[in-house]
């Protein structure tokens, strides 16, 4: 299985230096997704930089830009559960 | 605020808050044992025939869930004790229990104790207590894995560890940490990057270290305080 690294940037950039094996690009979005919502679960943001700034880029373990997914685009807490 | 040092050869604080007699009495049945990580104390279902005072490691236990799943649901470190419900009688575990962090443990037949609090007042008094406390952190910990977020209760399991192991060193990974928080490893990886760039912590290679405590602190939810064992035990006459 290929491995996809989440990592989040804003001004800092939070590194996933571990990465997740997963069967492909389609699992890939939604743990990308599945992530962004656990960090948003009635939270602002992170490091003092609300969450419309933060982005969540996902690599190829050579460092390629496979997506990216703007937190300010999900919905914010607990919506769906 | 938090001493770490331990008394001399107890670093188990139940045993330590013992008035001498009653801890001279429990001393001749006790044996030291040294357990490895991952070792498996209690399954479900299994005889409750031990209770381990851990002196430096940390127990977890886990709730197994009929999907393959297990679920952390407590922690017990130097401040408390594992297997109690058999001084009750004959008991089986509900949890699967296992040396999360590996350390020096005091072991006693649950049988042996259940006598003992009989001849001791003061032995059957403080396990008595510590019970109302296991109870109280419960409902404290339902509570809390309900209405906080992973953040602010990542900070609480690295206090509360730290305070159990008495180490601000903890050797715990990400998986498990993403396990007794119920959330994604990645999730985990990142909120410990965000409080490694603000020089909350430092880890690397399942070692973490607390570099900031009373910041770490700002960023837990109130449970922490709530459930430190050093207000709640206290509060119900278990001075330390």
């Amino acid at each position: 299985m290929p491995k996809y690294f989440f990592h989040l940037r804003d001004k800092e950039s939070l590194k996933d230096s571990f990465g997740v094996d997963l069967p492909g690009i389609a699992e890939a979005r939604a743990h990308a997704e599945s992530v962004a919502k656990e960090l948003m679960f009635k939270r602002q943001g992170m490091l003092d930089s609300d969450w419309t700034k933060w982005t969540m880029t996902v690599e190829d373990p050579a460092g390629t830009e496979l997506f990216s997914l703007k937190m300010s685009d999900l919905p914010s807490e607990k919506d769906d559960d | 605020m938090a001493t770490h040092q331990t008394q001399a050869d107890l670093g188990n604080q139940l045993l330590a808050a013992l008035p001498p007699p009653a801890l001279d009495l429990l001393r001749r049945d006790l044996k030291d044992v040294t357990l490895d990580q991952g070792r498996v104390l209690f399954e479900p279902g299994s005889p409750l025939d031990t209770i381990y005072f851990p002196h430096t490691g940390l127990i977890s236990l886990l709730v197994l869930t009929r999907d393959g799943g297990a679920i952390e649901t407590g922690t017990v470190g130097r401040e408390g004790a594992v297997g109690l419900h058999g001084t009750l009688g004959p008991r089986m575990s509900f949890t699967r229990a296992t040396a999360q962090i590996p350390g020096k443990f005091s072991v006693i037949p649950a049988a042996r104790l259940s006598r003992l609090m009989d001849e001791s007042s003061p032995i059957r008094a403080l396990i008595q207590k510590y019970t109302e406390v296991l109870w109280a952190e419960s409902q404290q910990a339902t509570a809390c894995n309900a209405a906080h977020d992973a953040a602010a209760r990542l900070a609480r399991w690295l206090l509360q560890s730290s305070d159990r192991i008495g180490s601000d060193h903890i050797s715990l990974t990400q998986e498990f940490l993403a396990q007794m928080l119920g959330v994604r490893r990645t999730t985990v990886t990142l909120l410990a990057q965000a409080l490694q760039t603000e020089g909350v912590i430092a880890y690397s290679r399942g070692q973490i270290h607390i570099v900031n405590r009373p910041a770490l602190e700002a960023r837990s939810c109130e449970c922490y305080r709530v459930m430190k064992r050093d207000a709640l035990m206290p509060s119900i006459g278990i001075r330390f």
